[in-house]
């Protein structure tokens, strides 16, 4: 699904990736954790091809959705119409408005279908980003930082959120820096430190995955 | 007060004109600075769009106006009017402030916008008609309604190559009766209702629906 070889990326003078090599398969869900500077949004960056690696190549079969950390929701457009906007420039808009309706409700935020993004609290904007998200159908989606500010009860709900994604076949690319939150959802998890791959393990297959990640910290 | 009266309706009449100038300017403002704005991302254009804004910003405007009135028609073989000389001197000045506006009310749009289009595949026309430039003119209608104003109060200065405005009128009047107090006062409480009324318009606007959601 997203083979990933070898990439390097500098800012500057600061080396961010340093010869990142990993594949994904199709279905899987990888974490991709570490600590702040460690590279892991730039990596997201770079796979969507919001960066361009200085070298290395990124393969990625088929269509990706990206998740922004702070969302980036279109704050002039209701709820409905950040949904619908992107995929009706190309299908039918009542086709389009159906598949966000049947979305918001899956969610739990049909009763905010009209509201503006200032008016939902950051549990709701989350959702609605990643209802948006994957209304132009991605076959890989990339999330940036998916619980960072949001409380233990929200967090929760995004797991579960994401496991549903995942039961729809997409395959996700997940980066955050919460590691009970990783373990929980990933199938795998790539551990980022300076730019350079330290670890890339099966949580499931550890006792304590949490405290062994936080060796390579 | 009959003489108060015919004064009032005297100057009165030059608002035709003033309003013309004023529409006019904005009109070319608006289309010019828009153009100019695009146009400095083009590697090329962008000296030189940079070049005339700094010169159009750089002198007064009373000297462009002479400039324009005085010297194109010399320089082309056209018959200008002054207020078509007016309009074009206004629409100019005004195109280069607008343009300054326009870049920092796009600068003032974070690079995420731009980014979640791009991520929604969503193509460069419909991204800037439809997501970015609502979000500008939302940003800058505070400062467009300040140029407006500007504006039309630049738009005095055709008195002086002889456009018979709010202003040319008071001092045809004030020449006549060898009294200023009247006549100016009269065309100041012109210019005033028209600030005032622009300043409404802005303000409603600005608290219309579609402004005053989102953020």
């Amino acid at each position: 699904m997203l083979k990933v070889f070898d990439i390097r990326k500098q800012f500057n003078e600061i080396v961010v990736l340093d010869s990142v090599s990993f594949s994904v398969k199709k279905s899987d869900i990888v974490g991709l954790a570490g600590p702040s500077g460690g590279g892991k949004s730039t990596l997201l960056r770079c796979i969507q091809k919001l960066d361009t690696p200085d070298s290395g190549s990124i393969e990625c079969n088929g269509r990706a959705g990206f998740m922004f950390q702070d969302f980036q929701l279109f704050p002039h457009l209701t709820v409905l119409e950040n949904l619908t906007y992107a995929p009706s420039l190309k299908e039918k808009k009542q086709n389009c408005l159906k598949h966000a309706r049947d979305m918001l409700k899956n969610l739990g935020i049909m009763s905010k279908a009209n509201a503006y993004p200032r008016d939902l609290s950051g549990g709701q904007k989350q959702r609605v980003a990643l209802a948006r998200s994957l209304m132009i159908k991605p076959d890989i989606l990339l999330c940036d930082e998916p619980t960072s500010g949001l409380d233990v009860a929200t967090t929760t709900d995004v797991v579960t959120l994401l496991e549903s994604v995942c039961e729809m076949g997409v395959t996700m690319v997940i980066a955050s820096h919460d590691l009970d939150f990783l373990t929980k959802i990933s199938d795998r998890i790539i551990l980022l430190n300076g730019g350079k791959i330290v670890v890339d393990i099966q949580p499931q297959r550890l006792d304590n995955s949490v405290d062994y990640l936080k060796k390579y910290y | 007060m009959e003489n108060l009266a015919s004064s009032i309706i005297y100057v009165g009449t030059g608002i035709a004109i003033t309003l013309k100038l004023l529409l006019g300017g904005i009109c070319i403002g608006i289309a010019l600075g828009l153009l100019m704005s695009i146009l400095r991302y083009n590697g090329v254009c962008r000296y030189f769009i940079n070049g005339v804004i700094s010169v159009v910003r750089g002198t007064p405007v009373i000297l462009q106006l002479s400039f324009i009135y005085f010297t194109i028609p010399g320089i082309f073989g056209v018959k200008l009017t002054a207020i078509g000389a007016g309009i074009i001197t206004f629409g100019l000045n005004s195109s280069a402030y607008v343009a300054e506006i326009l870049r920092a009310g796009i600068e003032s749009i974070p690079k995420g916008q731009f980014e979640a289009a791009r991520t929604l595949e969503i193509p460069m026309v419909p991204m800037w008609r439809d997501i970015i430039l609502p979000q500008v003119v939302r940003n800058i209608l505070p400062a467009m309604v300040s140029e407006v104003i500007a504006l039309l109060k630049e738009t005095a200065l055709i008195a002086t190559i002889g456009g018979m405005d709010l202003m040319r009128r008071s001092q045809t009047l004030a020449a006549e009766r060898f009294e200023y107090f009247m006549p100016l006062c009269i065309a100041g409480a012109y210019y005033y209702c028209l600030v005032l009324f622009i300043e409404f318009v802005g303000r409603k606007i600005e608290r219309s629906e579609k402004y005053a959601k989102g953020i």
